[in-house]
């Protein structure tokens, strides 16, 4: 009781909280069982490994960006950081392979202390320059990245990254890859979904809702802000690393812009300030193109006919990732027109995105100048 | 004589070429309630903010039970002993009527990141004694904040409500002296007076208040002392009903003419 008393933040609806997460669970690991046995196509494996990659992304972005209410458009970078760890430590690059323990620490902890130098800076900059300022850091590593060649082999990427060996299990199937990214998802949720639940995610929201007053509150802006960018970036870096050792091959171009870019919309799309809602915002944007892709160019033609829209259908074959990225655009627009505090939002911000709807905006004028509730108050 | 708890000393506070606080000082004294009087602009609230590090005075000093404060910013004030409301309500709008006096406690709990992380034990002792706090403290409005209403976003609340927990939040710092700006500013006259009785009791349990306040007839009822500003400097100092007939103030409140009126 006391415990449940403690737990203030989280309740999501009438079901408590671990009926959904046991059945997102048991989704989750049933998922690759459907490729074992033949009624799933590889493909969709391999989608549902990276969207899990976006779930920790997504996860440890929203940190910063739903929680304490920065708008970080560089978090590729830190993914970078962790991903070139990995393929510099682990490769034919350098002929070395370290321990996976030991390379997983090494980005976990470098794209930390990559953050923690990011943050000392700019993090006394407000809204739109901050926006800026760590936009202009994501393309700056991204560049680095590209001319470093000494280190990095430029343009031209680590190939041949060796698999990593946990524990003498050599992991090197997208089915096992999948198991142990949702091992670090489950693990960096639980964690903290604990902090968001405490003294620490209650100070970072207040940061978010109004600086001064959490300030007036003994909370220490920058430090607090600090700890949350440093405790993102680390996510970002343990993702990037799962991630070099899967795709075996990494160059800067699976590190643009873009891909902060749409992280930042995982975690506005799930509802900002929301665990549930980061994860199932990198599930609907990164799954939607896929599969209106298969839609267009497999399932319909197939019951259709062969000549279903054959336009599309090359299309989509031929210049998929365009179309990708048009498909994120129209997910987007259609969420801010008819769902702008996101799929699973945190149940108490759902307020203030809607009263940005002028028709609510009037609603909450009376509300503030209207003392019925106090006069009544004053019966009791 | 009761021990002074704050001193203010020749503080002046500028901006531009406007002297918001000019060569103020005054003391409060412990255990009671003190208004600051004033027409709009006369520095009230430069003087919060002075006091609770959100500006450093350009001149001058302020001590907390003999310590001098001015200059330190407002995390480490509140870690004196001072916790304040805004004239503006600053709730944390979205979080909830419990979250925001839990937050009030921040600066006064001790769990770190890895004791968050983990859930230690000492971290669920100190959070199950932080919840037992704020409802506590939320109980101190009879009536206002029932147990339903905790889980409630802030932005849900009445306006009066959401002023009585802005002083709820400001005493979860478990302050010694508690300022408060304009705490009925835009209540009706029956809410006016029961908020004034909650300040009242709120010092007889031992809480030490600065309260700014524009209306005489609220401070006449309320206050032990009142001290009266106008362009920033103190105009008159004393008990409430010498200082709302001090010739200075009804000039400052009415202008010239309407004091010549007035006599
Ligand atoms: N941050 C600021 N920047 C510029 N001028 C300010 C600032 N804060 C207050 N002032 C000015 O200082 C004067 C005193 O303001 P204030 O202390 O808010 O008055 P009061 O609370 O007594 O109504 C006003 O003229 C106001 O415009
Ligand atoms: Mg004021």
């Amino acid at each position: 009781m006391a415990e449940m008393t403690a737990r203030v933040s989280g309740f999501f609806g009438r079901m408590p909280r671990w009926v959904y997460v046991v059945i997102a669970l048991a989704l989750a690991i049933a998922f690759p069982l459907l490729e074992q046995f033949g009624l799933m196509q590889t493909l969709w494996l391999r989608l549902g490994t990276r969207v899990l990659v976006y779930v920790l992304l997504a996860v440890g972005l929203n940190l910063v960006l739903g929680e304490t209410g920065l708008l970080h458009l560089g978090y590729v970078a830190f993914f970078a950081v962790g991903a070139y760890t990995t393929a510099i430590l682990s490769s034919p690059r350098f002929g070395i392979q370290w321990n996976f323990w030991v390379i997983v620490a090494l980005a976990m902890g470098l794209s930390m202390l990559f953050g923690f130098l990011i943050a000392v800076p700019t993090l006394r900059l407000r809204g739109d320059y901050l926006a800026i300022v760590t936009l202009a850091f994501g393309e700056i590593t991204r560049m680095t990245l590209n001319n470093w060649e000494t280190l990095t082999n430029g343009p031209g990427g680590i190939p041949g990254i060796y698999p990593p060996n946990i524990f003498g299990w050599t992991v090197d199937s997208p089915l096992e890859f999948f198991y142990v990214l949702l091992v670090a998802v489950v693990i960096v949720i639980y964690l903290l979904g604990n902090v968001k639940d405490s003294r620490i995610g209650r100070a970072w929201n207040a940061l978010r809702e109004d600086e001064i007053a959490a300030h007036h509150s003994g909370v220490r802006p920058m430090r607090a802000k600090m700890l949350a960018v440093v405790m993102s970036s680390g996510i970002a870096g343990l993702a990037g690393a799962i991630f070099a050792y899967y795709q075996q091959f990494i160059n800067p171009t699976y590190f643009l812009f873009m891909q902060s870019t749409i992280v930042v919309c995982m975690v506005v799309l799930g509802g900002m300030g929301s665990i549930p809602g980061a994860v199932l915002g990198a599930v609907v944007l990164d799954a939607t193109p896929e599969v209106i892709r298969q839609a267009f160019t497999t399932w319909l033609p197939g019951a259709f006919g062969r000549d279903f829209l054959p336009g599309v259908q090359s299309a989509l074959q031929t210049d998929f990732d365009r179309y990708r990225m048009a498909i994120f655009g129209l997910v987007i627009v259609l969420m801010v027109i008819f769902r702008p505090e996101g799929l699973l939002p945190n149940k108490l911000w759902k307020r203030e995105v809607h009263e940005e709807d002028p028709r609510e905006l009037e609603k909450t004028h009376q509300h503030l100048f209207d003392f019925e509730e106090g006069k009544q108050d004053l019966e009791v | 004589m009761p021990d002074v708890i704050l001193e203010v000393r020749s503080a002046t506070k500028s901006f531009g070429g406007l002297k918001a606080v000019n060569n103020l000082s005054f003391d409060i004294y412990e255990g009671e309630i003190l208004s600051l009087l004033g027409p709009n602009g006369s520095g009230k609230t430069t003087t919060f903010n002075i006091i609770t590090g959100l500006y450093e005075p350009d001149s001058g000093d302020i001590l907390m039970q003999g310590e001098s404060i001015a200059g330190l910013d407002p995390g480490q004030i509140y870690a004196r002993g001072i916790s304040r409301t805004f004239q503006m309500l600053r709730l944390f709008s979205n979080m909830s009527v419990l979250e925001n006096v839990l937050v009030g406690m921040h600066g006064r709990t001790k769990a770190n990141v890895l004791d968050c992380m983990f859930r230690t034990p000492k971290m669920r002792r100190e959070e199950v004694q932080s919840v037992e706090r704020a409802r506590e403290i939320l109980a101190m409005f009879p009536g206002r904040f029932p147990l339903a209403r905790h889980m409630q976003p802030a932005a849900s609340l009445s306006y009066a409500n959401r002023r009585r927990l802005e002083i709820a939040r400001a005493l979860a710092g478990e302050p010694k002296l508690l300022l408060l700006d304009e705490p009925v500013a835009g209540m009706n006259p029956a809410e006016s007076l029961e908020v004034m009785q909650q300040i009242k009791d709120l010092r007889d349990r031992g809480y030490t208040i600065l309260m700014i306040e524009h209306d005489m007839k609220v401070i006449m009822g309320a206050s032990d002392r009142v001290i009266a500003m106008d362009h920033g400097v103190k105009i008159a100092e004393g008990a409430p009903l010498d200082v709302a007939n001090d010739p200075a103030v009804v000039e400052a409140y009415l202008g010239r003419r309407g004091a010549d009126a007035a006599s």
